[in-house]
């Protein structure tokens, strides 16, 4: 395997998890801070369905994804329209990869959202401030932690996604060839040493991911509780 | 800090619209094949590049049922390479693709690992006590249907179930044998010269070897039939199949055994001529 591929492939694996936490964050703060803030008939299912991209097979969730995303499905009318192809393109990668962090994401910021005391948020409304300035300015910064290290864990999740992407993203050399779907690849060719390259190169990534985490998630400690806590 | 939320929505919006840009689709050939193709398809790909009339190629490698499951959704793919007729010959039956051309063969093999004893001379001999275990891809697999089938004509289905252990695909199989995992495995011929350490123990006989074609089908509506029937006919040229050979696989079988109509008027209903008989 040249050094072009490794890295084109390590690239792409990255940029795809990249996007794939960057798109999913928005919501999962917003369905986090639903759950940690409001009761509402019916929460342990809601928690129960979004809990499933974590516990399904992932090549179930492929499945769905490509009924969801390819023209011949039932949204099929809607991407013809759009003259987009989204299945075999590195768009439909981070889709998967998305969904397949999804849960873990929500999970950690929803703990992190229930960790912060619902009185300092009220202090802060009856000091004047709005509803959405208050988020900003007290529960997230005071969340920090919590949601960078779900923030982690999905990335982390989407670097090695691999079932789901295999089916919606297809296995294209250069185009959808994650490191994950590069290692399978390999080893379905018999090229073991190419496959224990990229699992090189995976292990360095994911390494790398929860190293930047430790650093990160212990500033705030720190910051916030001082030295000796 | 008012302003933070609308501008973490347009970055969530700016991501979608940058993505439907990015996602248009490309124009050239889309072709999705088998995985055990990757090796000679790459060079194949290059040459009809090159060719008057020929197309660029983005390529899908995977197992073919899965490819069949992405053409049924609707995957951009033009044209359809797998490595088992059938599923080609299903989709077309479904109304998907242009009837499917056989463009390469594979033969069955036996391989034993290198711990077995040289025991192995004739079908009989595979259920001799030294064999513990012996590796057969699922039934769905094409080639554990093609074991299962060839054992079955030796009446040694029945007597091997307990010894058989089921991989995942044809790849594991050889696998399972060199690591020592299984004794005796049934495998492709092309795949069982990529083995490290197991050997092929017993050839099968032409005249039990099943039909096991690579067949090439161009999926209905495309945008670039033309070019993936000339793909199609372009597997048959010689600089093509030497590729194919080079990666153990032989010139397509005569005819397709696998539907019930009689080959080889089915074959000759496309729109392609069939593949040159080999020299």
């Amino acid at each position: 395997m040249s050094r072009a591929e490794l890295l084109s492939m390590t690239g792409l694996t990255l940029q795809v998890a990249l996007v794939a936490t960057a798109f999913a964050l928005p919501f999962a703060l917003a369905l986090a801070y639903t759950l940690a803030r409001r009761d509402f008939p019916g929460k342990p299912l809601v928690q129960a369905l979004l809990a499933l991209p974590m516990v399904l097979p992932p090549v179930a969730v492929g499945i769905a994804l490509l009924l969801a995303l390819g023209r011949r499905g039932p949204l099929g009318p809607l991407w013809s329209l759009l003259d987009v192809e989204l299945v075999f393109s590195w768009w439909a990668a981070a889709i998967a990869a998305a969904i397949v962090g999804f849960p873990l994401l929500v999970r950690a910021c929803e703990q992190a959202f229930a960790d912060v005391d619902p009185r300092l948020e009220r202090v802060s409304r009856s000091l004047g401030v709005g509803r959405w300035q208050t988020f900003w300015r007290v529960t997230l910064p005071l969340a920090r932690r919590g949601v960078l290290y779900g923030v982690v864990l999905a990335f982390s999740r989407a670097l090695g996604e691999f079932g789901a992407t295999a089916i919606v993203a297809g296995i294209l050399p250069g185009r959808t060839e994650t490191l994950a779907l590069g290692i399978y690849s390999r080893v379905q060719l018999g090229d073991d040493a190419g496959a224990l390259t990229l699992c090189g190169a995976s292990f360095v990534l994911a390494l790398s991911a929860m190293l930047v985490a430790e650093t990160w998630l212990r500033r705030p400690r720190r910051r916030f509780e001082g030295p000796g806590a | 800090m008012r302003r933070r939320t609308p501008a973490a929505l347009c970055a969530a919006a700016s991501f979608v619209v940058i993505g439907l840009l990015a996602a248009k689709a490309p124009a050239e050939l889309r072709i999705g094949a088998a995985s055990s193709l990757r090796e000679p398809l790459g060079a194949i790909a290059a040459l009809f590049a090159g060719e008057p009339g020929g197309a660029s190629a983005e390529i899908a490698f995977g197992a073919s049922s899965v490819l069949a499951v992405q053409i049924r959704a609707g995957a951009p793919i033009d044209l359809l390479l797998a490595a088992d007729a059938r599923i080609a010959e299903q989709l077309a039956g479904e109304g998907l693709t242009e009837p499917p051309v056989p463009f390469a063969s594979n033969r069955l093999v036996v391989v034993a690992s290198r711990d077995l004893p040289p025991v192995i001379h004739g079908p009989g001999d595979l259920a001799r006590p030294e064999v513990r275990r012996i590796a057969i891809p699922e039934h769905a697999v094409p080639v554990g249907r093609y074991a299962r089938d060839w054992l079955r004509r030796h009446g040694l289905e029945t007597a091997l179930a307990p010894r058989v252990v089921r991989t995942e695909h044809a790849r594991a199989t050889l696998s399972a044998v060199d690591q020592g995992h299984a004794e005796l495995a049934i495998v492709y011929a092309s795949d069982a010269r990529l083995a490290r350490s197991a050997r092929v123990v017993l050839e099968i006989p032409a005249a039990e070897q099943p039909t096991i074609a690579y067949a090439g089908a161009v999926v209905r509506g495309s945008r670039e039939a033309p070019a993936a029937r000339a793909f199609l006919r372009f597997l048959a040229d010689p600089r093509a199949v030497a590729r194919l050979s080079q990666a153990g696989l032989h010139p397509p079988p005569h005819t397709l055994q696998t539907g019930p109509h009689p080959p080889p008027q089915a074959l000759q209903t496309g729109p392609h001529p069939p593949p040159p008989d080999p020299p």
